[in-house]
This record gives C-alpha cells, structure tokens and sequence, in this order.
C-alpha cells in the first residue's frame, strides 16, 4: 500500500467514525439517559433471521425480553413476541448536530420491544447509545484540548524561536517547569482546585481549558526549533533585504514551515487527550452523571462483580482501542508523508 | 565542578516554582475540607471557624505557604484533613508501596526491553524486528485504562492471581515465607501491566539509539577492519548509544512515581495514586499538596541524575 | 569592447556610486556555561570604491570577509564602524524608515539559489514578493510586473505557477535575479552567484547579466574567487585578504601589473588555459 493510500485511509476511517458520533442521535437507537428500570444489566439482544417455527425472516428481529421468574437477574427471550427491526424510522426526538429537531433514527425497534445491541447498564440504559454519545464528550475535549495546547505552542514557540533573547529564555524555563511537573498529578490536582459543583457545561469547559494550558510546554519546544531554523534560511534574508516586516517574515516565511510538525502533533495529541479525559471521568474527576463519556461507561467496570458477570460492560473498552489504533496510524502516515515531499 | 553546581541551582529554583504552584492551585479553590460540614445543622458555625482557624485555613496564600514551605523544611509535610495526623509518614508507607511497584515494573521492563532493542537494532527488519514492532506500535495503541481493565478481569474470571490489594488478610498467623508468596502473588499483575505499560516506549527508544550507533561512520569503518559482530555490538555500539540509554535511564527515574498511578488505583494497590484521588476529592490539601510535590522532586532528580550520570560518562560534556 | 564605453562614461561622473570608507565589523560570542566572551573579527578596515555602471569584482580566499562586506553593503548587517557612502547617503547613519525606501536600491543575489527561494511560494510569488513588501500596486499589476521580469531574464511564462524544486539550478538563479530585480535596483550585489553552477550556466549568465547592465544601467558588486570568471567581466577588481581591502585596480592592470604580493600569490596560482593544454599535448 502505497503511502498516498495509508494516508487517505486512516483520515477516511476517523472521518466516518466522527461521523458516526457526530450524528449519534441517528445512529443511536435511544436516549443517553433513558432509564429502563426493569432491564438491568441485559446482556446484547440477539438479532435472529430465522424464528422458533422455522419460518425466515426477510427483516431481522429480536425477541421481547422479560425477567425469569426463577432467577432474578437473568433475561430470558420470549418466543412468542417478535419485533423487527425498523430502518430509518421515528423514534425519540433528538438534536441533529445539537441543532435541527429529528425523529429520524437509523435503527430501532416498536414498544416493548428493546433493541441493546451493546447491552445495558445498572439503570437499563442501552450501552450502545451512551457510547455514541460518550464518544461527543470525550474526543471533543479531546480536539478542543489538542487544539488549545497547540495554539499557545505555536504563538510560544514562535516568539521564543524568532526573537530568541530574554523572551526565549522565559517562556523556555515557563515551558521546563510544565513540563516538569507530573502531568497526571497534575491535572488531579487542577481539577481539585476547580470547585466540586458547578454546571456541567462549566466542568467540561474548565476542565479542557485546564488540559490544554498543562500540555503546550512539548508543542511549544518542538515549534521553536523549526522557526529557529526557519529563520535562518536565506529566503528570510533575502526578504528582509526588500524591506519586510517581522510580521510579513512570520506569517509568509517562518509559519508554513511549521505546518508540518503542528499536523502531526495534533494527531498525536488528541488522542492523549482524550485518554486523559476518559481517565479523569473514569476516576469521577471529570463529567458526571447523567452526562455519558467514555469514561464514566467504564466506571462500572471498578466493581468487581460488574466486571466479571456482565461481559458486555467491557466492550466500550475494547472498541477504544481501533479509535487510538486510528490515529496513531494516521500520525504515522502524515509522518511518512511529510518526510517525503521535497520542501 | 561549575556545570554540576549549575544543574543543581536550577533543579532547586525549579522546585521552589512547582511547590509554589501547586500550593496556590490549590489554595485559591472556592471550598475547602471543611465544606461538607457546613451543612450538618449540629456544628456551629463558630465551631467550624474554629476548626478552620486550627488548621490555619483562615490566613492569606502567601503566609501559608511560607508557613508550609517553613514547616516543609523542618520535615513536617502538614496535616492530613481526613485522619487529622501529620501527613508525613501515611506518605511514606504509600510511597515505599508505590517505589516497590514501579520499582519492580522498571526493572521488568528495562530487562526487556534491553534484549529486544538491542537485537531489533542488530538484525534490523528480520523477523525477530518485525514482530517486535508490530508488538510495540500494537501496546503503544492500547490505552493503559483498558489494559489495567483487562488484567482486573482476568484475575476474577480465572483466580490465578489475586485480584488486587496487596496482601491477603490471613487468618491465623503466617510464616515468612508464604506471606512473602502472597504478596509476591499480589505484585505480579500489577507490575506486570506497569512494565507492559513502559515497555515499548522503552524498545523504541532503544532500537533508535542502537541503530543510529550502527550506521554511524566510525562502526562501519570498524567492521571494514574485520571485528567480529558480537564485539562490535557490545564494545562499540552500545557504548555510543549510551547517552541515550542513559537520558532514558533518568526519565524511567523521574517517572518513578506516577507511572503506577492508574495501575494502583484499578487494582488496588494501597500506592499514591489512590491517596491522591481520595484526597481530591475530598479536598484534603496538604495531602495533594505533599503528593504533587513528591513526584516533581523524583522528576526532577531523575533528570539531574541523568545529567549528572553523562557528565560522568561521556567527555565531550566535560570539556565544554 | 564594453569596458571601453563605460571608460568614457565614467569620466563625465565624477562621483563613484558607492565608496565603503574604513568599514569594520566584529561579532561577540559567548563561551557556553561560563561568563567569557570572545570577539570575531569579520571585516577590518576595509574600503573600496564602486563607478556607477560597472563592474567591480571582489576575490580573496574564503573567510577573507567578502561576504560580510556584500552583506553589510547590502543592508542585511549592520557594520561596527566606518562608512558606507552610496550616491550621497552614508547608509550607516539611515533611519530605520529612511532604510526601507533604501533598501529598493541595493538588492544581493546568494549564492546557493535553492535556498534563497520559499519552496512552498510558486515562481510569480516569488519575484512578486518584493513589490508586495513594497506596497506597490495591486495583486493583478504585480503579477503582470513578475511575468515581465520573468520574461526579461528568459524564463518561458508557464513557468508561473512551478515550485522552485522544479526547475534547474540555472533556472533557480535566474529566477533569484528576476526578483532582484522587481524594485529597479541600482546596485546588484552577486555574492558567488555563479559558483554553484556549471560552466555552460556560468557563461549564460554572464550574458544575461552583461545585457541586463546595459539595458538598464546596473552597477554590480560581482564577488567571487574564480579569477577566470573575474577576467571575463569585471572593469575593476579589488583583492581582498586577511578582511582588508588590500587592492584595487581596474581589471586590465591588476592582471598585469599585480602590486600587493597576495595578489601576485593568486595570479600566480591560477593555470591558463594555454598552459593547460600544453600540458595535456604533451
């Protein structure tokens, strides 16, 4: 495969699955917080082709669920109630990219009938959806973080490389000192400083602000020495001899070389952001309830008999994985790519 | 000698910066230990202004923190809000707990990741290199959550390893020797997810230095002159990499501390990592305060100590 | 010959368009981890004159100062002391603004063309780039200005919107003098321009280079250490050794006459081409 085709597959990948949380109220069969009471922990419907009597079904569909009466806890599949599978019908109303008004869902199933295709948690809400949603809060703080972090490296870095200096010297020691500071502890115990009960929106906010200003100091160091090589450059000079601005050397000349390296930081740094914010919501450091992130899907798994009775409860951990896979992979690529263009 | 005393100026200016820092992070959030008292109707409020008073959490930043960086001197880390005893030595015992931990993890990882960088390097894009690629871009992809997770759950789903804490309680007393099993038993998963943790961070590093060591033009002209491959390897290449064997040295160091954290939190390992969440959330300051402050100082000894470590090892910093 | 036409203009001006009076530049340097300092001497003393519509070639070894010397004439450095005369104006003493209006007036050409161009920016950009740092005009008349330039020193017009990476070495440095020239400079100072190339380039530059200073009146500050290069066009030649000016002399007289002993050593050093092929037939 040639490097070309890694590159535009992996961004082709990440794009669809974005899209997929993007548009999690079409794809989600339910509601993030839909509470069903009476189905806890139920473990994935099956979806069957072919019913108890034989018979094949051109529609998929599912069995109605109800709680044996001889094992509390257990599900058992009632045969005689069958529910297809709808595409693309009505069901709760939503927010289409937090702004048009839907019905529209991709899959879903008529009352009474349930459609987990990833299980249920303690409240009976289906996992499927909070992982959809999840995903929103977690690679947004992520992006949001990344891009944060990225910035104050940029402008840092640039000062510091073009005008070298006193400048240099303090934002280079402001920069060892982040850096020296253990980030994870860190960020625990920014998190502590920020007050225990505010609106969510608010937590979410400060808490991308607060990861985002610990992690420029790398950005920052990396950025300075290309516009300190930059600068160098007889181009430079050579604008400089018709008279140019260190404005117009800066955003003409010294900027586009960094184009590089900030891409592949950003694809390198997303995703460590967003394991922080998984990490800090998995801890209760960050969103809480009722707001779903990947995190707090996985703060179930803290107790032990969630973790080995109900199987299901894992599989938002195991799908993280192809996500990080992703962007490592296309940092790669972009790696690979930028290396070889002859600038 | 300059250079030496040089880093060490820095390193302690350094540390001043950081202990001032996250004081005051701390110290400027709205709320403190204290809050959750406020609404039990039984506690006055002059009580509680009293309370507040004795642990000095009435008085300006400024005075608490040299009243802190006074008493920090003197080895008296403050007071735990939550058990209402010095901080001190709760931090030590969940320090030792968290050094043997990562202790046993770096060294674990550092005793694999030697062999495998250095052969990667050596036989580079044979099978053995590729596979071991493969293996360390596969882990690096893992976050550490999921893999701390999934050893939760093999240790409940198959009982071969006791699933967290660091000891058993026994019933009854317990000799030496199968004590020593038992906690051998309850370190296993852990460090064993630390090191996979570390490891290919470790390999990466390794095989790039080892490699840049045998394509430089001084090796090549060495084997032109007929030295065996093996004496190549050990006398010529991994000396030259060295200085970057050595840095990672110092960063496995000065991570010492916070590497484990999130291990010891998912199995329960009595660390302070643990503490420190509790402590969070519970907004017991000293404690955070005291653990921040523990983990910058490894950090930064760790970079000291692989500074300290080149000078001695490699003679073109000396001559500088 | 053309040194023969210019000889009779220059009687007529009796100013030299540029005079470099006792010009000196020295750096400071800091040792690293310790207080000392030591200072580079780049340029001692160095003077030497300029006739407006020549050609002055300036040769010595390497580290002799040439290019500190073309980059101070040129504005890019600032001297330590001594005077830097230019049709009137001693550039030393300028104002940072009366600097900018200044510097359209002195261009240097590098001598390694590839770096001296953005390689993201397309050929127009480039040799458009100082009348855009110059404010003059609009997008559209500086992009008709840079396709003239371009023409002028004989790149093809589809050339437009090429990257430097894709054209010859030859081409680059072309390219590198059109955008010199976009400001209508008076003096073109060529830091071994011509090094970098290979001799068929070297020669269609020269000539490029000769029809340029007669069609538009340029005078060059022609710096290089290939004294067959020197001989085929330079009206005077200055000797530069150990950052001092040691002499100069217009070209006719220095080959023949050398004075300093340096230069007798350089002339001296260099094969004919007629000892050359004596040689080889040998």
């Amino acid at each position: 495969m040639t490097q070309r085709h890694k590159l535009w597959g992996t961004l082709i990948l990440l794009a669809c699955f974005h899209a997929l949380v993007f548009f999690a109220g079409f794809f989600a069969p339910y509601d993030f917080a839909t509470h069903n009471r009476e189905l806890t922990f139920a473990p994935p419907t099956r979806i069957h082709f072919v019913d108890s009597q034989g018979t094949i079904h051109v529609r998929p569909f599912v069995y109605g669920l109800q709680n044996d009466p001889a094992n509390a806890g257990i599900y058992v599949a009632d045969s005689t109630r069958i529910y297809p599978i709808r595409f693309f019908s009505r069901g709760s109303a939503y927010k289409l990219a937090g702004v048009f008004q839907s019905r529209l869902h991709l899959l879903s199933v008529d009352d009474p009938g349930r459609l987990f295709l990833m299980g249920t948690d303690a409240f009976g809400r289906d996992q499927l959806s909070r992982f959809l949603y999840g995903g929103r809060i977690s690679l947004m703080a992520g992006w949001i973080a990344a891009g944060l972090s990225l910035l104050i490296g940029i402008i840092v870095g640039t000062l510091a490389g073009y005008f070298g200096g006193w400048i240099d010297q303090i934002l280079m020691r402001g920069g060892e000192l982040f850096l020296a500071l253990p980030w994870l502890y860190l960020l625990f115990a920014v998190r502590a400083a920020l007050p225990l009960h505010i609106a969510e929106w608010q937590v979410f906010l400060l808490l991308v602000a607060v990861m985002g200003l610990i992690g420029w100091a790398r950005p920052a160091r990396l950025i300075r020495g290309v516009v300190l090589s930059a600068k160098e450059r007889n181009f430079v000079l050579a604008a400089r001899g018709f008279g140019a601005s260190d404005l117009h050397i800066v955003c003409r000349h010294v900027l586009p070389q960094t184009y590089g390296v900030v891409l592949t930081q950003m694809t390198l740094l997303i995703p460590q952001y967003v394991l922080a914010e998984v990490t800090l919501s998995f801890l209760g450091l960050g969103v809480s309830e009722p707001i779903p992130s990947w995190g707090t899907l996985l703060a179930a798994l803290q107790q032990y008999y969630v973790l080995s009775s109900f199987w299901w409860m894992f599989l938002p951990a195991l799908f993280l994985i192809p996500v990080f896979l992703l962007y490592y992979a296309a940092a790669d690529a972009l790696q690979e790519r930028l290396a070889s263009v002859p600038l | 000698m300059r250079y030496l005393a040089h880093r060490l100026i820095h390193a302690t200016l350094l540390l001043l910066a950081i202990s001032f820092f996250s004081f005051a992070l701390l110290q400027i959030a709205p709320g403190d230990y204290f809050d959750s008292m406020r609404l039990n109707p039984q506690i006055s409020r002059q009580t509680l202004t009293g309370i507040r008073a004795e642990y000095g959490l009435d008085r300006p930043i400024p005075v608490r923190y040299a009243h802190w960086l006074a008493s920090l001197l003197n080895g008296d880390l403050g007071v735990s809000l939550a058990s209402r005893g010095p901080v001190a030595p709760v931090l030590r015992m969940r320090a030792r707990n968290t050094l043997v931990l990562s202790g046993t993890a770096t060294l674990l990882a550092w005793l694999l990741a030697l062999p495998i960088g250095i052969w990667s390097a050596a036989k580079r894009n044979g099978w053995a290199d590729r596979i071991s690629g493969v293996a360390t871009s596969a882990l690096l992809t893992i976050p550490d959550l999921v893999l701390f997770l999934g050893l939760l759950l093999l240790a409940i789903r198959t009982g071969w390893f006791p699933a967290g804490g660091m000891r058993t309680e026994a019933a009854g007393g317990s000799d030496l020797w199968s004590s020593a099993k038992d906690f051998a038993l309850h370190l296993v998963l852990p460090a064993f997810g630390v090191a996979v943790v570390s490891l290919p961070v470790f390999v990466r590093h390794i095989r790039a230095a080892m490699l840049e060591a045998l394509e430089s033009p001084f090796l090549r002209a060495a084997r032109g002159h007929g030295i065996p491959n093996s004496r190549l390897l050990f006398r010529y290449a991994l000396p030259a990499a060295s200085n970057s064997l050595i840095s990672l040295f110092g960063f496995s160091v000065a991570t010492m501390l916070s590497v484990s954290a999130l291990a010891e939190i998912i199995l329960s390992w009595p660390g302070l990592g643990p503490l420190l969440v509790e402590s969070i959330l519970s907004r017991d300051v000293y404690v955070v305060v005291a653990i921040v402050m523990l983990s910058s100082v490894f950090l930064v000894a760790g970079n000291l100590l692989a500074d300290l470590l080149l000078f001695a090892s490699d003679p073109r910093i000396r001559m500088e | 010959m053309r040194n023969d036409a210019k000889a009779q203009r220059d009687v007529s001006e009796p100013e030299p368009l540029v005079r470099i009076q006792n010009l000196s530049k020295h750096y400071v340097q800091h040792r690293p981890f310790t207080r000392a300092k030591f200072t580079v001497h780049a340029l001692e003393d160095a003077s030497l004159t300029i006739r407006r519509g020549t050609t002055l070639a300036l040769i010595g070894e390497s580290g002799s100062g040439k290019s500190t010397l073309a980059r101070c004439l040129a504005l890019l450095e600032e001297a330590s002391s001594g005077a830097i005369w230019f049709a009137g104006e001693n550039l030393v003493d300028l104002t940072p603004k009366e600097l900018f209006h200044f510097r359209r007036r002195i261009q240097l050409i590098f001598q390694d063309p590839t770096s001296a161009l953005n390689p993201r920016l397309t050929a127009a950009e480039i040799v458009a780039e100082p009348l855009a740092i110059q404010k003059e005009g609009t997008k559209a008349s500086r992009r008709g200005r840079a396709l003239e330039l371009m023409a002028q020193v004989g790149l093809p017009a589809d050339c437009e919107y090429k990257r430097p990476f894709e054209f010859s070495g030859g081409q680059r440095q072309r390219l590198a003098i059109a955008r010199a020239l976009a400001l209508e400079p008076e003096l073109l100072i060529l830091d071994e321009a011509l090094s970098s190339l290979d001799l068929a380039n070297q020669e269609m530059l020269l000539e490029l280079l000769a029809e340029l200073q007669a069609a538009q009146s340029l005078t060059y500050l022609h710096i290089s250490h290939d004294l067959r290069l020197v001989s085929q066009c330079a009206d005077e030649v200055a000797v530069m050794n150990e950052r001092m000016i040691v002499e100069q002399k217009s070209a006719q007289e220095l080959f023949a006459n050398p004075e300093h002993p340096y230069t007798r050593e350089l002339l001296a050093a260099m094969p004919s081409l007629e000892s050359i092929c004596l040689e080889r037939s040998a």
